[in-house]
């Protein structure tokens, strides 16, 4: 553990004298945070126009309406409360992951390109210690970016909102998918984007591959959810958390078999 | 090839580019493992299993520097102190700054240093936790001739504090100045002795005799009496001494013969010479 947490803090202070590899995650939280408002604020503002009053967010709307904790809600606070939820997914996942992918992109390949590898390879740590380390230390900030995020969210939605709609942003289904989904989404990505660093050359290879594999689920279950197909409960919540968990340990058993030390050292130049 | 490393020896690895100096280095670090044979420290066999724990007493000079450099020079030892497992991984990283007389740049990044101050900081971080074994891949390559001067010496205390120390290295002049034996790879290992015994072996004990006037005359005596390879340089008469002739010998036969002679000394054939000679035949 003491290789680990020497290692995390190494990520961490790294990253401190290079924060602008973490700006695209940062607009991309931005324009995860204001694009439900769009929606549910700022376009019916403009427009003069009641969601309420569109026939477009009925069926959802009626779907929300059978959680008990919307059942105090006006129906314009029940279509922005359908809203602003519904689109936590998109955020806590793309910031969390693209948060934590820009770090660990960099991880393996960074230090392949920096040439500070070898050294490093030559001390006692074991693989393991190695990309638990990288992990960590690239999942730290992302989840940071995402609560902070959060919590902006929150502010913004007590404040624009109509009343009461921010306390369904703490229902235990939101905190569930805030606390638990957005981290386990997290490692399952920068997972990914440290095995395919461990076989590219390219820092924005290994993001890109990562991120692929991980953001394209995401998206479909925020389409699904607003199309009224899915409707994401907290034991559906509780299930893929469970998935996630599996997933997470199996790809770091092949994480450790695909980071290869010899070939690592003898083939990249 | 095989060979041994003892405590308080300095053995250089020569050879030429490709010839597997580096892959040498990085099998003994237990980083790779060999295609075939195996890797002896302090009497364990290394294999993939306890390789981690071996690594804890090598310390491995990589080729470049390796350091990161968005972190002080203090960041980076503290790091590999830590993962080294030192239990007073603040106060090794002081002394090695002071050992290695960069305390001064301690709070500065890595990646604002010369290519000198990085190598020294990368030997102060290959000897953090005191490592019997040390292993040094190019260690002066590109530095200028101050610093390489000042990593000799460094090298040199190293044998001083009985580490076992192999040099890899492409500088024959540092050789000379520093190793205890010669390691020729091309490929195989093609030699392996003393840089003397390698002279001696390759080309036999030569001397200088520096005479008052008309070597050449005394050239044809001496050829005459059996030595071969005389060559003449104005007054200075160099040959190679077989068994058989020994140096008050070939005074005797000159003096003899009317010689003045004004000096004698061994000739020292360059180890360039001898690294050509064992590249162009490794019989």
């Amino acid at each position: 553990m003491k290789r680990i947490a020497a290692l995390v803090a190494k990520e961490l202070n790294e990253l401190r004298r290079s924060p602008s590899i973490f700006l695209p995650a940062v607009l991309t939280g931005a324009a995860a945070i204001l694009y439900p408002f769009v929606i549910a604020i700022i376009v019916p503002y403009f427009a003069g126009e009641r969601l309420a009053d569109s026939s477009d967010f009925q069926l959802a709307t009626e779907v929300f309406r059978s959680q008990p904790e919307a059942r105090g809600l006006t129906p314009e606070g029940a279509i922005q409360a359908f809203v602003f939820e519904y689109a936590l997914v998109l955020m806590v996942g793309l910031t969390t992951v693209t948060g934590s992918m820009a770090v660990a992109a960099h991880s393996v390949v960074g230090e392949k390109q920096a040439r500070t590898l070898e050294p490093l390879l030559a001390t006692p740590v074991t693989t393991f210690e190695l990309l638990a380390a990288k992990i960590i230390g690239a999942a730290l900030p992302g989840i940071a970016l995402m609560l902070g995020c959060f919590a902006i969210y929150v502010g913004a939605v007590a404040v624009f909102a109509e009343r009461g709609v921010w306390t369904m942003m703490l229902t235990t289904r939101s905190l569930a998918l805030v606390f638990v989904m957005g981290p386990l989404a997290a490692l399952l990505g920068l997972q990914l984007a440290v095995c395919a660093s461990s076989r590219v050359n390219d820092a924005r290879t290994a993001q890109q591959l990562g991120a692929l594999i991980i953001v394209l689920p995401i998206a479909a279950l925020q389409i699904g959810q607003f199309l009224g197909g899915i409707v994401l409960t907290t034991g559906m919540i509780a299930a893929i958390a469970v998935l996630l968990c599996a997933s997470n340990a199996v790809l770091m058993s092949i994480a450790i078999r695909l980071f290869d030390r010899e070939s690592i050292l003898t083939r990249w130049k | 090839m095989s060979f041994e490393l003892v405590p308080g020896e300095i053995l250089a690895l020569l050879g030429p580019n490709g010839a597997g100096k580096t892959t040498t280095l990085r099998m003994l670090a237990a980083l790779i493992a060999p295609t075939s044979g195996s890797v002896l420290l302090d009497g364990n066999t290394v294999t993939r299993a306890n390789a981690a724990r071996l690594r804890a007493s090598i310390g491995f000079l990589t080729e470049m520097p390796g350091l990161w450099e968005r972190l002080t020079v203090r960041q980076n030892l503290a790091v590999y102190a830590r993962l080294q497992g030192l239990p007073s991984a603040a106060q090794a990283v002081d002394r090695m700054l002071d050992l290695f007389a960069i305390s001064d740049r301690a709070g500065d990044y890595a990646g604002e240093l010369s290519k000198g101050l990085k190598q020294r900081v990368a030997l102060a971080r290959t000897l953090l936790h005191d490592p019997p074994i040390v292993l040094l891949d190019e260690p002066t390559a590109g530095l200028d001739p101050h610093s390489a001067h000042d990593l000799r010496d460094l090298v040199q205390r190293l044998r001083d504090d009985r580490r076992a120390v192999l040099l890899s290295t492409h500088n024959l002049d540092e050789v000379n100045r520093v190793a205890d034996r010669v390691a020729v790879l091309r490929a195989r290992l093609v030699a392996l002795d003393t840089p003397e015994a390698l002279r001696t072996r390759l080309f036999g004990r030569r001397v200088r005799v520096e005479l008052s006037r008309d070597a050449a005359s005394y050239a044809s005596m001496l050829r005459a009496t059996g030595i071969d390879d005389v060559i003449v340089e104005g007054d200075i008469l160099s040959m190679s001494l077989n068994g058989q002739v020994t140096v008050p010998d070939l005074v005797r036969r000159l003096v003899e013969n009317g010689a003045a002679i004004n000096a004698v000394t061994p000739e020292e054939r360059s180890l360039e010479d001898v690294y050509l000679r064992l590249l162009e035949d490794p019989q």
